[in-house]
């Protein structure tokens, strides 16, 4: 299934946050969204999953306008997994990922046994399938993550969206995380992630977005899109890019921060112990 | 659900009139066994008129404050809430004084008692939307501003309200009892209640969904404007049901979903059936001793607090279950 945005302007009030976008996201790849905090990632996933009304232009699913689509049917095609949360009430995590079902369950009913055996294969999936009996607010913050994308799973969905997925997780858990959400595109999803690292989109997706103040700096493969100057855009910072070659002498690229100079003015030099005594 | 039983049938049994266990079955039996009569008429009216009535009353009551507590906490994303603390019970209160005030009937009183709890709830919630806060503190805190807000209400009726008739009935009224409950009283709860409950129990699931909060149960697919309207209507609807025949009954509504929770999991599924069953044998228990410890009785709100707070502030101290 193709899910595109046609000249899609959004934003909370009046004011609009991301202005005139068109993306077309096929099964099979994985979109990294990257921008600064701010540039509007979060506003144009919401208003994609219906959460925000568009202020203009259209978001299409096959070439249908999901504008008037109920939530349950919009979630029978788009899954989502949020960042990292903690609810009050401590669920079972079997509970947490039957609740992906319920867009296909019907008002008064609850999950069968049928739900339940999709909620099993999608926790096996992702080879957590020990969390089953858990509870999901004592599990740690990479577990909880991957129960979220098992939920997300058992939506049956198409498209997959995941708002910064690795934010607040630890080294490991942030590969770990990412190496399923590649592993997923090969089931004929397609993925849609903003994310906080230039280097997790050369890893993990097949073409990068780089937003910019609510616009589309560039689009592309992430080797050919991401450069060091559109990086000084988006985040105001310089950085270099370097080429280095693995085990499997597979070229791999990281992006290491090559210099933000802090500009002299801002910098007061501390107070002398007798100045501190003088102002008392 | 053992227990329950056990309580209702010594409900029957005890109280200033005492009937014997073996007298009581055999009561009991006549309505659906053609027996002798080998009893006094007054048994048959302590059982029927008197006793029966208020066991019927406190089981329904608890269980409806308890019902509506765990489906507004779960709706509202947030454990510290109950009809009362969302000003439901007060705003409950305020309507069913006016319409006593005005001499209405049963049937008004329960009208004005829902249209208050409504309004009560209302604006409660609206008001903690703009609360630029902890939206878990700022639906409490509103939810205390509200409610004494109605206190406030309901004092100034019974300022106005005739000293020798009125002010009496509202203010023995309001301290919760379930004293002078009779058959019709009965009939007149068991629609509202049923009819929240049984629609709250359809809903169990979706319930679930909601306490994962709002953004993310619309994701997952649900129609939450809907549900919370619906879930708000039934849970105003029996607490007003409830506040009408028996005042203001307190901490029912957060003390027991939170006990539930602590036994069965946050699962409404079976959170609901146990917060019923516990509701409904809890109020039984706590209108017994409020019957038999002296010799007057004592109001039922009294109790139910004396005995809530200490027991909510032991489950706060001690409890890895009831949240986070």
């Amino acid at each position: 299934m193709k899910l595109e945005l046609k000249n899609l302007s959004c934003g909370y009030g009046r004011q609009n946050v991301v202005d005139g976008i068109s993306l077309e996201i096929n099964e099979g790849e994985v979109i990294g969204l990257l921008g600064a905090n701010g540039c509007g990632k979060t506003t144009l996933i919401k208003t994609i999953l219906g959460l925000l009304p568009p202020h203009g232009g259209e978001v299409l699913l096959d070439g249908k306008n999901i504008k008037h689509w109920t939530s349950a049917q919009i979630a029978r095609v788009i899954g989502y997994i949020p960042q990292m949360h903690t609810p009050p009430f401590p669920f079972q995590v079997l509970d947490v990922v039957l609740m992906g079902r319920t867009a296909h369950i019907k008002p008064f009913a609850s999950p069968s046994s049928r739900d339940v055996k999709i909620a099993e294969q999608a926790l096996e999936m992702l080879n957590i399938s020990y969390l089953r009996n858990r509870i999901y607010t004592e599990i740690s913050g990479g577990e909880r993550q991957l129960v979220l994308i098992a939920r997300a799973l058992t939506q049956q969905p198409k498209i997959l969206i995941m708002d910064e997925p690795t934010s607040s997780l630890d080294f490991g858990n942030q590969i770990k995380v990412l190496s399923h959400v590649k592993q997923l595109a090969g089931l004929d999803l397609a993925v849609l992630m903003s994310c906080h690292f230039p280097e997790h989109a050369f890893l993990y997706s097949t073409r990068v977005v780089l937003l910019n103040e609510g616009r589309i700096l560039h689009s592309g493969p992430p080797a050919e899109a991401i450069t060091a100057e559109r990086l000084k855009i988006l985040y105001g910072v310089e950085v270099e890019i370097i080429s280095v070659r693995n085990r499997l002498n597979k070229e791999l690229k990281v992006c290491i921060p090559s210099g933000y100079q802090i500009a002299e003015g801002d910098l007061t030099p501390a107070p002398k112990s007798d100045q501190i005594y003088a102002l008392a | 659900m053992i227990v329950l039983i056990l309580i209702f049938i010594l409900s029957f049994v005890l109280g200033r009139y005492s009937v014997p266990p073996g007298q009581l079955l055999e009561v009991l039996a006549t309505r659906v066994l053609p027996l002798e009569q080998r009893w006094s008429d007054t048994v048959e009216t302590v059982i029927f008129q008197v006793r029966l009535p208020r066991i019927l009353a406190a089981i329904m009551i608890g269980a409806a404050l308890s019902t509506a507590g765990a489906a507004y906490q779960g709706m509202f994303k947030n454990p510290l809430v109950s009809p009362d603390i969302l000003g439901a019970s007060a705003g409950a209160g305020f309507g069913a004084a006016l319409g006593i005030y005005f001499s209405f009937s049963m049937i008004g009183i329960q009208i004005m008692a829902f249209i208050g709890g409504l309004a009560a709830v209302a604006l409660t919630y609206g008001i903690s939307l703009r609360i630029r806060h902890d939206p878990m503190l700022a639906l409490v805190l509103s939810g205390i501003m509200i409610g004494s807000l109605f206190t406030a209400a309901i004092s100034g009726i019974k300022y106005i309200a005739d000293p020798y008739d009125k002010l009496p009935a509202i203010t023995f009224w309001l301290m919760g009892s379930l004293a002078s409950i009779n058959p019709q009283d009965i009939y007149m709860v068991v629609v509202p209640i049923m009819a929240g409950m049984i629609l709250l129990f359809l809903l169990r699931w979706r319930l679930n969904v909601m306490a994962m909060g709002e953004e993310e149960a619309q994701v997952l697919g649900l129609n939450t404007r809907r549900l919370k309207a619906v879930v708000i209507l039934c849970c105003t609807l029996m607490t007003a049901a409830s506040v009408s025949v028996s005042g203001l009954i307190g901490w029912v509504g957060l003390v027991i979903p939170h006990l539930a929770r602590m036994i069965v999991g946050p699962n409404y599924q079976v959170l609901l059936p146990a917060s019923i069953l516990l509701g409904g044998g809890y109020l039984l228990l706590v209108d017994d001793l409020a019957r038999l410890l002296a010799s007057m009785e004592i109001p039922l709100g009294i109790l139910t607090a004396l005995i809530g707070v200490p027991f909510f502030l032991y489950l706060l101290l001690n409890s890895k279950w009831g949240w986070k």
